[in-house]
Order: C-alpha cells, then structure tokens, then sequence
C-alpha cells in the first residue's frame, strides 16, 4: 500500500514538472502597487503589468492565470513551485539575478521620495536622521538602507507606508516613481497632501522584468519572444499612455 | 527524624528556604525541548556558519525588542485583567456591565485588526509611537482573556472563605485582599502563564506595524538574502528558546505556591 501510495505521489510529480505547452502558466502578483499591479474597485487584479502579460499570451496564445500573493514571501512562493513566474514590478538586480532568472526588462523605473508637500528636503541627505518608510524586500528599502543617513522602516505593503507617511508616523517614504506618482496625483485621499519631492540619482539604471525559476529557460524565451512581439508591434506604447500617461 | 523536619517547615514558612519541585525525574520535556533548541541553534552555527551565524547576528536588537513588548505588556496586562475580573465579578451593575461589555467587544476582535485599527485608522486621530501602539493593542487584548482567568479564579474559591473572614470582622476589601485573592492565585497562575506565553508569541503579529522585533528581523534578513527557510528557522529556534524559558518560570511560581499544599 505504501509503495502504491510513494509510485502515485512520484507519478504526479514527475508529470507537474513536464513540458508548460498546453499548461497554463500562473503568474504571482502583488497587486498593491498601483499603477502597475492594485486590485480596482470590482475586486480584479488590473495594472500594466496586468495587460502586459495578458498581451504576450494572446500573441503567442498561452493561457494565463493571474494570482494575488504577498509581497514578502513572494519568490520563496516561486522557489516553492507554487506560481511559474512573478509579474510584480520586480526591478532587475545582481542579488535577485545570482537566485532567480529573468527575462528582458519590460519597463524603467527610478526611486522616487515622497514627502509631504510643506517639506523642504531635496535629497538624502537633507533627510539625515529621519525615518523613510518603504516596502519591505524593495529596492527603495535598499536605497534608504544604503545611504546610511536615514532610518528605514519596512512595511509590509507600499500603501503602509503612504498612510504612515500621510499621519506623520514617518517622514519620508520610498518606492518606484510610477507608483510615488500614482499615488501622489491619481490618489484622492494623498493628492495635494503628499508630494513627490525627489528622485534618488543613481549610477545605474533600474528595470522591472518577469522573474522565473533559476533555470527555467523555456519560459525565459517565451517571455521574450512576447515582449519583443509587444514592443514591435506598439502594443507597449498603447498600454504605457493608458496606465502611466505621459 | 521529626526535629529536622520542623525545622525546614519554619524556614519555609519565613520564606527563607526556596523550596524545589517535587517532581525528582531526571529529564523532562522541558528539558528535552530547551537541548534541542539550542543544541540545533548551536549545531546550525557551527556547522554553516554561512547563513546561520550570519542570521544569529542581525537578530539579537530584534529580540530586545520583543522582550521589551512582551514584559511592558505582561506588567500592564495583570492590572488590566485584576480590575476587568474583579468588575466582572461586581455586584454593582454598572461596574459589571463596563467590565462585561469590555471583554465581550475585545475578546471578539483579532489581535492583528486591533492592531491595524490602532495603528493606521485611529492614526488620523492620535499618533502615538510605534512600541506604544503596540504595548497598548497588546495589553487591551491580553487584558480581556485575562479578565476571564481571574474571575474564573476567584469565582473558584470556596463561599466559605469569604463567609468565615466576613463574620471574623473582615471588611469586603480586607476579605478579597488577604483571603480569597492568596487562594485564588493558585488557580489563576497556570492560565496565566498560559496566556504569558501565548502574549509573547503573539508579539510576532506588531511586525505588521514595521516595529523591528524577533519576526520583522527575521523577514528583514530574508527579504535581502532570499534565504527563507534559514532566516524563518532561526526565529522559530530562539522563539522556542524564549517561550521555554518563560514557561519555565511560570512552573517555578506554581512549585512555590503548590509546597504548601504537599505538606
């Protein structure tokens, strides 16, 4: 009977890990980052990255399915097999390449400080000794960490932060500035209280891209294949003026 | 023979002499507990100091402030429940209904909304600081179960006692201070370790306010290395070493007060 049991179980898992053609491919959001991932009012995950991926499984007609996961834990999920691949404006950098395989970036993003709008502060270092609130496992975190002078505070979601930030619990929050902008000009509630102050400069430029399991070429390729296809055919662009304007 | 022991029965009764557990058995399950926790803490050091060692340093400010939440609560906590199981006990009506409606409201909202509810909603109105929220959430929580255990405690204690101290000429303070109160803590003291212990664990749940404590460190360290299983392994190992210790001086307190009983 057990021997049964242990053939059925290594049965199963031998044909999870077959081939994706025909399977259909789960992607792990974190949808609390508008405008890219959020969920709207009718309690669906929309957002760039959203459309984005719809749109490369309509060209190379894949079929998808879009899942909402925590931000903190959500590459263990896909070190676990829990999702195929994560869509969730995760920046490209050496710590997450040296784990995880990604395909070609998608989108550019800067570090963007938010503070309110009567602050005066114009870098970092005008923020010396005081709290900046940011994600935690962000590269904004990453960014405030590094600079030394100011005192991190990782949330566990982006909109943690605003909200501390929008009460006076903090003085400073951080995050990509798609989303510093989206929150400071699309956001009723912060509009006019909060205000993008700054950009953090840095030396090297910074992309989402999808992230897969380490030596998941297949799916790398396909992505790929699918981005190319979007930014050929305009597609990119169209999507860009509907989520982010400019 | 009998000289000797009237002798140790005097220390005792001065509080000189700590008396020890009856229980003479070599190994408990405490003890097996404690030696694997820290035996598989040491082992993982040792042997990889690569993560683990690493893990073990970046913990030890976040442990400090558990402790700091955990006893600040425990001592707030203890008051709270006293007055809530005396009010629940109240023969005055109001006093009854404010205690009542306290651990009905409390006990049926989840520590982790309290917490949300203090710190991001109620934030429009007060601020407070980050351990401050947290102690208060805590202690409110905790306070409510703790009611129940000290009124289920002293509701335990015999209708004689309070009948005998009140014809002595006890007044009903005197009566509840110094008759039924001694008594009822020995009842009360297991729940309440029991409750100890599930405050400290439940401690983890303040990381969701960004407070830098045990958990949030553990993620902290996580959320970089990506080493998960390493990171969450670890808090669960000094988490268990702290609980044990706890749970430790929590039975110490019941053998103290349970020797009289022996006797």
């Amino acid at each position: 009977m057990l021997k049964k049991t242990l053939l059925t179980l290594l049965a199963v898992l031998m044909t999870a890990n077959v081939a994706l053609a025909g399977k259909t491919i789960v992607i792990a959001h974190d949808a609390t980052w508008p405008p890219m991932e959020f969920v709207n009012k009718d309690k669906q995950i929309v957002g760039y990255s959203v459309d984005y991926t719809d749109a490369i499984a309509k060209e190379l007609g894949l079929t998808i399915e879009h899942k909402n996961v925590a931000w903190d834990g959500i590459f263990a999920g896909l070190a676990n097999d829990k999702y195929d691949m994560i869509s969730s404006s995760v920046s490209i950098t050496e710590e997450r390449k040296a784990k995880y395989d990604f395909s070609e970036p998608y989108f550019e993003v800067k570090q963007a400080v938010m503070l309110p709008v009567a602050s005066e502060a114009k870098s970092l270092a005008d923020l010396k000794g005081k709290t900046i609130g940011g994600q935690i496992g962000t590269t904004g975190v990453f960014v405030a960490k590094k600079d030394g002078g100011v005192t991190p505070k990782e949330f566990d979601e982006v909109g943690h932060a605003v909200e501390a930030l929008y009460t006076g619990r903090i003085d400073a929050a951080i995050c990509d500035d798609v989303t510093a902008y989206d929150y400071v000009l699309n956001n009723e509630k912060y509009a006019g209280k909060l205000k993008v102050a700054f950009i953090v400069e840095s030396d090297q430029k910074e992309y989402y891209g999808f992230v897969v399991k380490k030596g998941n070429k297949e799916l790398v390729d396909l992505l790929n294949k699918g981005i190319k296809a979007i930014q050929e055919k305009g597609i990119e662009k169209a999507l860009r003026e509907k989520w982010v304007g400019k | 023979m009998t000289v000797e022991k009237k002798e140790i029965r005097i220390a005792v009764t001065d509080g000189m002499l700590i008396p020890s557990s009856k229980d003479k058995t070599l190994v408990s399950a405490w003890m097996i507990s404690l030696c694997i926790a820290i035996g598989s803490i040491l082992y993982l050091c040792i042997s990889q100091p690569q993560p683990y060692y690493e893990i073990l340093k970046f913990l030890p400010d976040g442990i400090l402030v558990t402790f700091q939440v955990t006893i600040t609560s425990i001592l707030v906590t203890i008051p709270i429940g006293l007055i809530t199981g005396l009010g629940r006990l109240s023969k005055n009506k109001v006093i009854n209904l404010i205690a009542s409606t306290y651990v009905e409201i409390i006990r049926g909202i989840p520590l982790l909304v309290q917490l949300f509810f203090l710190y991001y909603a109620l934030g429009k109105f007060i601020q407070l600081s980050d351990l401050a929220s947290a102690v208060i959430a805590m202690s409110v929580c905790y306070g409510a179960y703790m009611g129940e255990v000290f009124r289920a405690g002293i509701d335990a204690i015999d209708k004689g006692q309070t009948e005998a101290a009140r014809s002595l000429g006890f007044n009903s303070r005197q009566t509840m201070m110094l008759v039924v109160l001694p008594q009822a803590w020995r009842t009360i003291l297991p729940p309440v370790g029991n409750e100890f212990i599930a405050l400290l664990k439940d401690s983890s749940l303040i990381s969701v306010l960004a407070v830098s404590e045990l958990f949030r460190r553990g993620r902290e360290y996580a959320s970089v290395t990506f080493e998960y299983f390493e990171a969450y392994l670890m808090v669960a190992l000094i988490y268990l070493c702290i609980t044990l210790l706890l749970s430790k001086a929590v039975s110490i307190m019941e053998a103290k007060l349970n020797y009289y009983d022996e006797q």
